[in-house]
């Protein structure tokens, strides 16, 4: 009971660690995160609400690098749009409010300095009356570096934004003329981005099956009730997936883009098509797609063979005992565990994907890259457009990677929770 | 026993493996290994790690490949290539030492899996066929459950239960009880007992000494290869030929 007492009290208290309060910033960081993490089990606004409400050691250190922050803000030129502006005494409050924070941190800092190992014990700051009052001026200066937040950057960035789609002409100012780009050339930037979307999303699904059927090839081997023809096909598919995977990794997408749509228009031409039927037939984006079909069928096959080989050999050589086929033993018992295994290469090549598409644009496929390009010509301004363009794309891949660990996870929900509903789980088993 | 001797020449083994032999690169692990199985003859094979005693209950149904020699299993050579082993192996049950049960599947769809996939029998069947196993090793209260809810002793007597629903004709046993706590190791034994007092052929590699002397009809003690000495485990434990027996079995009678 003293124990555990004792190790609250230390979890409350500076004085029982060897940290000190004028360790890094980043320490500090630390510091908050860990105790952020603390209360898991009230979910995540329970665990915020914890963290707010809660006495912190490094509370003075903590918010005195926000009082930095919000000070430097107010040092920053107000906008056209700044709400502040009018009320210039309460700016000043607030900036000597945060003045007068820094000073009772220094303060605080004084008295670690001079209670290095007993801090806890012996300075004001560590103790109750004062320590109440650094909660609540530490909600005080959190708030007042957010409205500076809000009245310098947010309102600034409005105000430019508000600038520069009322502009007639591109704007200098590098912001402006990016937010300017992005504003005329919205119907570009929204074709450009549902054609990367379109050729990731489809390029990924039509690989999967692809990747799905070279893996089996290459997985599968010769095995002893197999007749001639069997083996003899087994060994052609082992080594057309081997060599497949080699050709297609070995080179870049680029290339395979090019050799990919001359290949096509020269095949169609050698048919006597003109080239007007041609290009509607042969498509660039279709072009485009094959790629990366063909491209991605590679990478997932290896990933699907990494996961089906990392199942547990026990559990084949099991299925075998009971008289199961090679492929029988695969389907219902190797492979479903080995495509968990594979779920987060597989989701991984969507992503690629949606950043790779962009060298389609050298056979040209209106893609969001291409589009890029199309409004850097008509501007002049590359670097202004390819920001905005690694911003699209940057967008693009962290809702690809929210949605698809989202949907990892209710994939492996209902295997987890698999419990006593037999006649269900035997139908499954049974399909 | 000394019956079966006897009848040796009148009933067919069901399981005579001839000039059996295996190697790993460069190491001979069986080296010409015959072993006669009578049907309903309990054939426990003991010896030190490494012998290739293992090698041998795997090589019985195929899952290593044997280099040279015969395996006949209604007369057909298990060993010959192109034998379609999928349909013998449907007569030839194993059990595992680490069990390997399959984990994306619960206890009763272990069970099920092979009978209703081979088309044994109907899912209904199979179902109820399975349950009555599963009841035999004292396991009703799990039939839903994951697998990798189970403990050791579960684990392996699911395992059990699983090759016993193809009805199989004999019982390869790979040191069933090698993973298992030592408190649990009963509970496998005690399935395994009654299997033989059923009269289920069994060939079982074990260091479990005690149940090759009180359980098994011969035991078989392979050293680097060969079948060193075999016999009744009166004749092999009461009084061993070769000095190799004679050292293996002190050691073990030590512990």
């Amino acid at each position: 009971m003293d124990r555990v007492q004792r190790a609250h009290a230390g979890l409350r208290s500076a004085g029982d660690y060897p940290m000190s309060d004028n360790s890094t910033k980043a320490a500090a960081a630390e510091v908050v995160a860990a105790e952020q993490k603390a209360p898991a089990s009230s979910g995540r606004l329970g665990s915020f609400v914890h963290f707010v409400t809660g006495d912190h050691r490094y509370v003075l250190l903590a918010t005195s690098t926000v009082a930095l922050l919000g000070m430097w803000l107010s040092a920053q030129q107000r906008s056209a749009m700044s709400f502040l502006a009018p009320l210039f005494v309460v700016e000043l409050v607030m900036y000597y409010a945060l003045v007068a924070w820094l000073l009772l941190s220094a303060a605080g800092l004084v008295t670690k300095l001079m209670h290095w190992h007993d801090y806890a014990q012996k300075s004001p700051f560590a103790r109750d009356p004062l320590r109440t009052i650094e909660r609540y001026g530490s909600y005080l200066v959190v708030l007042i570096t957010c409205v500076l937040f809000v009245d310098r950057l947010v309102m600034g960035f409005v105000s430019v934004t508000m600038r520069a789609i009322a502009a007639d002409s591109i704007p200098e100012d590098g912001l402006a003329a990016a937010l300017y780009m992005l504003y005329e050339g919205r119907d570009l930037f929204i074709t450009g981005i549902v054609t990367t979307v379109e050729l990731a999303v489809f390029g990924t699904s039509i690989a999967f099956f692809l990747a799905l059927l070279m893996a089996a090839l290459r997985i599968l081997k010769v095995d002893r009730p197999d007749n001639d023809f069997v083996r003899f096909l087994k060994a052609l598919g082992a080594g057309f997936a081997k060599a497949y995977s080699t050709v297609i990794r070995g080179t870049p997408m680029m290339v395979q883009a090019l050799i990919i749509y001359n290949a096509g228009f020269a095949a169609l031409r050698g048919m006597g098509l003109t080239v007007t039927e041609i290009n509607g037939l042969w498509s660039t984006f279709i072009a485009g797609l094959v790629t990366v079909s063909l491209n991605s069928t590679a990478y997932m096959m290896e990933v699907l063979r990494g996961g089906i080989e990392s199942v547990d050999p026990g559990q084949m050589e099991a299925a075998r005992s009971l008289g199961l086929s090679q492929w029988q033993a695969m389907l219902r018992v190797v492979f479903p565990q080995g495509i968990k295994f594979a779920v987060p290469g597989l989701s991984n090549e969507l992503v690629i994907n949606i950043k790779d598409s962009s060298v389609l644009s050298i056979i040209g496929v209106v893609e969001l890259m291409f589009e890029a390009r199309s409004v850097a010509g008509i501007y002049y301004r590359n670097l202004e457009v390819y920001l905005v363009a690694a911003f699209c794309y940057l967008i693009l891949t962290m809702v690809a990677t929210w949605l698809l660990n989202h949907l990892s996870r209710r994939l492996d929900a209902p295997r987890m929770s698999t419990t006593s509903d037999s006649t269900n789980a035997a139908g499954v088993a049974n399909d | 026993m000394a019956s079966v001797e006897a009848n040796a020449h009148a009933v067919e083994p069901l399981v005579r493996v001839e000039a059996l032999r295996k190697s790993f690169g460069q190491l001979e692990v069986l080296k010409n290994i015959n072993l006669d199985v009578m049907p309903g003859e309990v054939v426990t094979i003991i010896g030190a790690s490494g012998s290739g005693k293992s090698t041998l209950l795997r090589c019985i149904n195929l899952l290593e490949t044997p280099d040279s020699g015969h395996i006949w299993f209604h007369g057909e050579d298990l060993a010959a290539d192109r034998v379609n082993i999928n349909k013998l192996r449907e007569s030839i049950g194993m059990v595992f030492q680490s069990f390997n049960l399959f984990n994306n599947m619960n206890v009763l769809e272990n069970c099920t899996l092979a009978p209703v996939t081979l088309k044994k029998c109907s899912k209904a069947e199979a179902e109820e066929r399975a349950l009555g196993h599963l009841a035999a090793v004292g396991l009703s209260d799990f039939v839903g459950a994951p697998v990798t809810s189970l403990s050791g002793g579960q684990k392996q007597r699911v395992a059990i239960a699983r090759a016993l629903c193809m009805n199989p004709e004999i019982m390869l046993f790979d040191e069933p009880t090698s993973a298992l706590d030592p408190e649990i190791v009963g509970e496998v034994l005690n399935v395994m007992h009654d299997l033989a007092a059923e009269g289920m052929t069994m060939v079982v590699v074990t260091h479990e000494m005690a149940f090759a002397r009180t359980v098994s009809d011969r035991v078989v003690f392979m050293d680097k290869g060969v079948i060193a000495e075999e016999g009744t485990p009166a004749q092999l434990f009461g009084n061993p030929q070769l000095p190799r027996t004679r050292e293996f079995l002190a050691r073990y009678l030590e512990d």
